[in-house]
């Protein structure tokens, strides 16, 4: 279940705010890191809320992603609809792709779910690397970035947009713990430790499974969003099964069913990459090794780790004081 | 377009099926038996494809690589079952899933590392190098090859699993491993075995198709997902299943390809869904229900 503790809300704003000076101080490169940093960590809280509280491992979220980004791409750079309402329409593309994909495979569970989340995903792929209209391999250019002139934010120097993106980070983060402190995220958490119980108090399961991939998606949807103005243009890598394959080594990293861990794991993964990648080009055996290591420590990540030190020494100190 | 046209066709169709055969075989088998869901195994092949590289560079001769190659990735898939797998075994498919997954990154960058990052190629042997005229279409012997290859495999596979000892063993096993572990059978050594046997066909496929597609440093992901799907469709942990699986998903992505591009591409992933929502315990399931 979901406590948004003190020390959580703490390293939210220490995060943020480092990361908001970083992008102040640090110049071009510095913004590119952050703009990157917030796509992941919105991606990963996305898989955190319903790999980590309703046990659906998704490997679909990529997809889902792609989905908004594509969304967004044709309602603007094809059909020349303004960015803001488009932006909007594609986060709900995105959530009702979701939704629906969530309400096929609920009846599905554990390695099934991971497969079925996996057709439906490589099934967008597929689709859109094979269609001619929207660029197939090549991808798709000229997405546009929000116009905010009227209000002095010239939204194409990056350091406006590095902030904006880590304001997403903020809203999203705000908005997944709300529903994980909801109602809705207590009977998700009672879906996933035992289901038969919650049908038999009259709980729909497959609803709240459906929903549950709904919010993830919408989520999801706006790291597409920042992903498309990002670079302005989209391919459908972006959609690939290992996007999520990534995003859920970054979950893992960071720590499952923390909400905040998924972020403190984007932040890790990326420095790693970048910092790794001056030294060598072979960073992926370091990640593929760091994830073997957390996982066989028991899965914790670096969030999780440090939550479960302080938990015991409280247990302990309470222990001594009784 | 002729029959000639068609009988290429179903040649290429079934070559292709051989080969996601000897795959999924191995990793259907594993599933059905240790629960364990391997996304390493398509890095296996990988792996497969580069040692039979170089067995064939130092032996210089294919038929050294097609020996030796098995073997290492045996050797390998053994370090990986001690290291990792069994630790694993009940740790959930979450688990199972990440550090596979970190498998796939560290066997990728260890191919680079060890061979590069070209695409190395493989002759096939002398006698295998022409084509041979078959049915009115010249087509190249070693596919042929790698089709009888397939079917020989299978045809023992299927002799030990339906007519040995050892096979009456390895079907209890998966389908009531505690039962047969009660009735004396050693389930672990037999899971060890059935798991080298898997990582030694990954290795084979492996270096069976370097002489066609080239080895790459990405042939492990891009095998990896018409594996699963073929282990999927078929039922985890058959034989005839995977058998099933391996010819209707060949059958799919290369005559579908060669007259509905669009939309062979998705109809794999469509089937894969299907079987998921509506039969998910696959075409032709393992146990009984």
């Amino acid at each position: 279940m979901f406590h948004q503790t003190p020390t959580r809300s703490i390293v939210l704003v220490f995060a943020l705010v480092a990361l908001a000076l970083y992008s102040i101080y640090g110049g071009y490169f510095a913004r590119e890191i952050v703009v990157e940093i917030a796509i992941l960590a919105i991606l990963a809280i996305s898989i955190d809320v319903v790999a980590g509280f309703g046990g659906m491992v998704s490997l679909c979220h990529g997809a889902i992603m792609g989905v908004s980004a594509y969304t967004y791409g044709i309602l603007t750079a094809k059909l020349g609809y303004p960015a803001l309402p488009s932006a909007v329409a594609a986060i709900g593309a995105a959530a009702v792709f979701g939704t629906v994909v969530g309400w096929i495979t609920a009846r599905t569970t554990g390695i099934y779910f991971i497969m079925a989340t996996l057709a439906f995903g490589q099934m967008a792929y597929t689709v859109i690397f094979k269609s001619r209209w929207l660029g197939g391999d090549d991808g798709m250019g000229g997405l546009p970035r929000f116009d905010f002139d009227w209000a002095g934010i010239a939204m194409n120097k990056s350091l406006p947009f590095a902030l904006y993106a880590l304001l997403l980070v903020l809203l999203c983060y705000v908005a997944a713990a709300w529903v994980m402190r909801s109602a809705f995220g207590r009977t998700l958490c009672g879906i996933h430790s035992n289901e038969p119980r919650m049908r038999a108090i009259g709980v729909s399961t497959i609803i709240h499974r459906a929903r549950a991939m709904g919010f993830s998606g919408l989520l999801a949807g706006v790291a597409g969003i920042i992903a498309g103005q990002h670079i302005q243009y989209i391919s459908p890598e972006l959609l690939f099964w290992t996007v999520s394959g990534e995003a859920l080594i970054v979950v893992i990293l960071g720590g499952l069913g923390t909400l905040i861990g998924p972020m403190i794991g984007a932040i890790a993964f990326v420095l790693l990459k970048h910092e790794l990648s001056g030294y060598t080009d072979h960073w992926h055996i370091v990640v593929g090794l760091v994830l073997i290591a957390t996982v066989l420590a028991g899965g914790r990540g670096l969030y999780g780790q440090i939550e479960h030190w302080m938990t015991r020494r409280k247990a302990r100190g309470a222990a001594q004081n009784a | 377009m002729d029959a000639g046209f068609w009988v290429l066709q179903f040649l290429n169709a079934l070559q292709y099926s051989m080969l996601l055969f000897l795959l999924s075989i191995g990793l259907t088998v594993i599933f059905g038996l240790l629960h364990f869901v391997n996304l390493a195994h398509g890095a296996l092949y990988m792996m497969g494809a580069y040692l039979g590289i170089s067995a064939a560079a130092l032996t210089g001769s294919y038929w050294g690589a097609f020996i030796l190659a098995p073997l290492g990735v045996t050797a390998i898939g053994a370090l990986l079952y001690f290291t990792l797998i069994d630790r694993l075994r009940g740790a959930g498919p979450m688990n199972q899933v990440l550090v596979t997954f970190g498998l796939i990154f560290v066997f990728l960058d260890i191919a680079r590392l060890g061979w590069g990052d070209v695409a190395l190629g493989l002759s096939a042997p002398a006698g295998l190098s022409g084509t041979s005229n078959l049915l009115g279409v010249s087509y190249p012997t070693y596919r042929l090859f790698i089709i009888g290859l397939g079917a020989v495999v299978m045809a023992v596979l299927w002799l030990v699993l339906a007519r040995t000892q050892i096979g009456a063993m390895i079907r209890a096993s998966v389908e009531n491993g505690d039962m047969a572990a009660a009735m004396g059978i050693n389930v672990g050594r037999l899971f060890f075995a059935v798991f080298c046997v898997g990582c030694a066909l990954a290795g084979l496929a492996g270096v069976v198709a370097a002489p066609v597609f080239s080895a790459t440093t990405g042939m492990g992901i891009s095998i990896l997902i018409p594996t699963l799907i073929v282990v999927v469709i078929g039922g985890l942990g058959s034989l005839q299943g995977a058998i099933a699986g391996s010819l209707i998903v060949g059958l799919i992505e290369t005559v579908g390809a060669a007259f509905l591009p669009s939309f062979a591409a998705v109809a794999s992933y469509l089937l894969l869904a299907a079987i998921l929502v509506l039969r998910p315990q696959g075409l032709i399931p393992a146990r009984g229900t």
